[in-house]
């Protein structure tokens, strides 16, 4: 049979070594988000700045026609280019999440895609010819593209928050209702704020660059500082982002998983602090800001950006798109079915590595089916570490158990052979690799035990149960 | 309705992504078309040290039409997706870091064009390297297309770990590639030429269309030969060549008179061979498109897709036609 026949499809799985997959796209997708986000803020504020420079303020007309368009320009097309390495990057790591959110929303999609080409022709129109335009020219061209960039924003936001709440959309709201999903608004409220202090921080940095003296300089940056007022509503949009989070998402952002956590604090600590400085000492106390401090809070605006798109990808879990299709891109129908078949049944690519014995080949296929989505052996998010401490029985119990082991592992969505063939992998393994493996194959009873414990645990998940979705889509 | 819109490929939605793919697939070879083209032009002309105003003009240009050329790939990268998933998701794999590759390839391209255009002293090296991340991309793409072609031979690749598909069909498909890039790059660069311009443009455009038929010839001898009396396109393939040779031969008038219609209908025949020969190239594997899925055909939102088409249109529009009031 072709790979292209099977049923549930089976992609070939690329090995990054110690790089967790999430590792990769995660380093794609901050990139992306803070170049995106601040090509829109930086926009915004272009317009803001020649708004400012035809009323009279010629400083403001030197900064938009100088450094930081150039700047603005280089983000959106570095954003553009890895807005296409995400598209290949999550497809490394999830093909079928991706597939299944083009087959649902491809016509937003193509949108975003208009808005974008909008938005590039206006950018590059003004860069190219700005200096030659008539005032009004200038402002609505930097408007056009300030609202393009904007409206990028607003498609891509609905798709991407449709994976974390899917909203009405499971019980067959089709897509208008997935798009406008719970997690809609606050999502979009919150990066246009991440946007606009981001144009705010750049600005500043690039003021500071200019050849002028420091009190006119500081009149600009008073003016650019307006820009980070709305992070001061950051916090109420959080908190409504947390409140209309599925409650065992939210439960792991608030305590339940230490690392979601911390990377919780990390993007409240570093926005809380760059909030603070730009209301109290730029708006409040309309203190000058040297590019030294500019960058250094753009710096932390990074890492405040990193630690959100991790908690955002992370509240996901153990799916990728929620009550639809879990991390491992397999479908909460299928789970029944590969418990009878075995997980790696219909999977048609074989190993590139030897093993000495059938099962541990075996138990190497079906972690590469199940686990290697999130986990290594033994780079990131070791499966060898965090098991090293475990009894065999244990650790038959935990696989077969996943769901209840930890509420955010998806069920084991294989037999009782598979999550023995995974136990005696990671054995293998943690005691490096011996050419004679010393496990003995397992007693039928031990097999009879973990299918009971299998059974018991079920296929649902250990969280909301999966969604009424459409027929068409289970 | 004409073939392959007619249904004949599944229902009215998949012929509209069909369509859709093959419309913005054209666009976007016009934009590629003149930046890889256009950078091994300017890399050509900055060797041979000539102030040759074309290359100058081209140059210029060439930062905006990568950032166009890679926009309007999105398009039919989208419907890609829709039409051959599962091919297309496993090609990208079973490639791998060596096909992500394409994507920091065009990140120094972009800025190799940049210095290109900024420095004199750095010109020549500047585009040897953009033109060669083009050509690296150029034939990342047309390997890409192969292996998602190759579904018999997906296991063994895994199992072997090769990230390279050596497949004899991709060398022709370059070179007819190569060639139509001439003849679009010619026929976008002329308009604003002068006649002496106009008649190396001409030469150079003949080049590229005769190195597209040869090429085209070679690759449909090896592949049991391609008889017009039996067009596997529907027709599209002798409309492709009678579009090429009028091209040729209005190339050949605007060679004699710059200044007569000859670009004009140069042009308009290169248009035609264009989107022809995206449904030319299509054809082969219009077979292996993937049964649509439910929730793809359902998926709403066409509507507000068209309205917003027409307004980024009306949009873009405009944008040019405040840019050309300030040029």
């Amino acid at each position: 049979m072709s790979p292209i026949d099977s049923t549930i499809p089976y992609y070939p799985v690329n090995d990054f070594g110690p790089l967790m997959k999430g590792l990769v796209i995660g380093g794609v997708g901050i990139l992306h988000v803070f170049l995106a986000q601040f090509a829109i803020g930086g926009g915004m504020l272009m317009w803001y700045f020649e708004r400012l420079g035809q009323r009279g303020e010629p400083d403001a007309r030197t900064f938009v026609d100088g450094y930081f368009k150039v700047l603005v320009l280089v983000s959106f097309v570095v954003g553009a280019l890895t807005g296409v390495a995400m598209w290949f990057t999550t497809i490394q790591v999830g093909a079928r999440t991706i597939g299944l959110m083009i087959d649902e929303f491809h016509w937003l999609w193509a949108t975003e895609w208009v808005w974008f080409a909008v938005e590039i022709t206006a950018g590059y129109a003004f860069y190219r010819h700005g200096p030659r335009l008539a005032g009004r020219a200038r402002l609505r061209l930097l408007a056009l593209y300030a609202l393009a960039s904007w409206m990028s924003l607003f498609w891509i936001n609905g798709i991407l928050a449709w994976q974390l709440t899917p909203g009405r959309w499971l019980d067959g709201g089709g897509v208008w209702a997935g798009f406008f999903n719970p997690s809609f608004a606050p999502s979009l409220l919150f990066r246009t704020a991440v946007s606009t202090t981001l144009g705010a921080l750049v600005g500043c940095i690039v003021i500071n660059a200019m050849d002028l003296p420091r009190e006119r300089r500081a009149a600009l940056i008073r003016r650019a500082a307006r820009f980070a007022a709305p992070i001061a509503a950051m916090p109420v949009l959080a908190l409504w982002f947390l409140a209309v989070l599925p409650a065992d998402s939210r439960s792991w952002l608030l305590g339940g998983s230490m690392a979601m956590t911390m990377f919780v604090g990390v993007a409240a600590g570093a926005s809380f602090l760059i909030g603070g400085y730009a209301i109290v000492g730029l708006i409040v106390q309309r203190l000058y800001i040297n590019g030294a401090t500019a960058t250094l809070l753009l710096g932390l605006a990074f890492g405040a950006t990193a630690a959100g798109e991790f908690v955002r990808e992370g509240a996901r879990k153990p799916y990728t798109v929620r009550g639809v299709l879990y991390s491992t891109s397999i479908r909460p129908a299928e789970v029944a079915a590969l418990r009878a078949s075995g997980a790696t049944a219909g999977d048609p690519y074989p190993l590139h590595d030897r093993y000495p014995t059938e099962q541990l080949a075996r138990g190497a296929k079906v972690e590469r089916a199940l686990c290697d989505a999130c986990h290594t052996l033994h780079g990131a998010n070791a499966l060898v570490e965090l098991t090293r401490t475990w009894t065999d029985d244990q650790l038959r119990l935990n696989l077969a158990k996943l769901q209840r082991t930890k509420g955010f592992m998806p069920p084991f969505a294989g037999n009782a052979e598979d999550v023995e063939a995974v136990v005696q992998l990671l054995r293998w393994e943690r005691d490096g690799r011996p050419a004679t493996p010393a496990a003995a194959p397992a007693s039928p009873e031990t097999l009879a035990q973990i299918a009971r414990w299998l059974d018991e645990a079920g296929t649902e998940p250990a969280g909301d149960p999966p969604g009424r979705v459409p027929g068409r889509v289970q | 309705m004409m073939w392959p819109f007619d249904g004949s490929i599944g229902g009215p939605v998949e012929s509209l992504w069909l369509a859709l793919y093959l419309a913005s697939f054209a666009l976007h070879a016009v934009l590629v078309s003149c930046v890889a083209a256009g950078a091994g032009y300017a890399l050509v002309a900055a060797v041979r040290r000539s102030a040759d105003p074309i290359a100058a003009r081209t140059r210029d240009w060439l930062p905006f039409l990568l950032g166009a050329g890679i926009t309007a790939g999105v398009g039919p990268l989208l419907f890609l997706q829709l039409l051959y998933q599962r091919r297309f998701y496993t090609a990208n794999l079973l490639m791998g870091p060596r096909w992500g590759a394409v994507v920091p390839a065009l990140i120094a391209g972009f800025y190799a064009l940049y210095l290109a255009k900024a420095s004199e002293r750095r010109r020549r090296l500047a585009l040897g390297v953009a033109t060669a991340c083009f050509a690296f991309v150029a034939w990342s793409w047309t390997e890409l297309h192969q292996v998602m072609l190759d579904d018999a031979g997906w296991r063994a690749m895994y199992a072997a770990g090769e990230r390279f598909h050596t497949d004899a069909a991709i060398l022709p498909r370059l070179a007819i590639w190569s060639g139509a890039m001439l003849a679009l790059f010619a026929a976008v660069s002329a308009w604003p030429a002068t006649a002496a311009e106009r008649r190396r443009l001409a030469g150079l455009a003949l080049a590229g269309l005769l190195l597209c038929g040869a090429a085209s010839a070679i690759a449909a001898a090896r592949g049991g030969g391609l008889a017009l009396a039996h067009d596997p396109a529907h027709g599209w393939t002798s409309l492709l060549i009678a579009a090429a040779v009028i091209a040729a031969l209005a190339w050949a008038w605007t060679a004699h008179r710059p200044g007569g219609r000859g670009l004009s209908i140069a042009t308009a025949a290169t248009a035609a061979a264009l989107i022809a020969g995206s449904v030319v190239r299509e054809a082969p594997r219009l077979a292996l498109i993937e049964r649509a899925r439910a929730t793809a055909v359902d998926a709403g939102g066409l509507p507000v897709f068209a309205v917003t088409l027409a307004i980024g249109i009306a949009a873009i529009a405009w944008v040019v036609r405040t840019a050309r009031s300030a040029a």
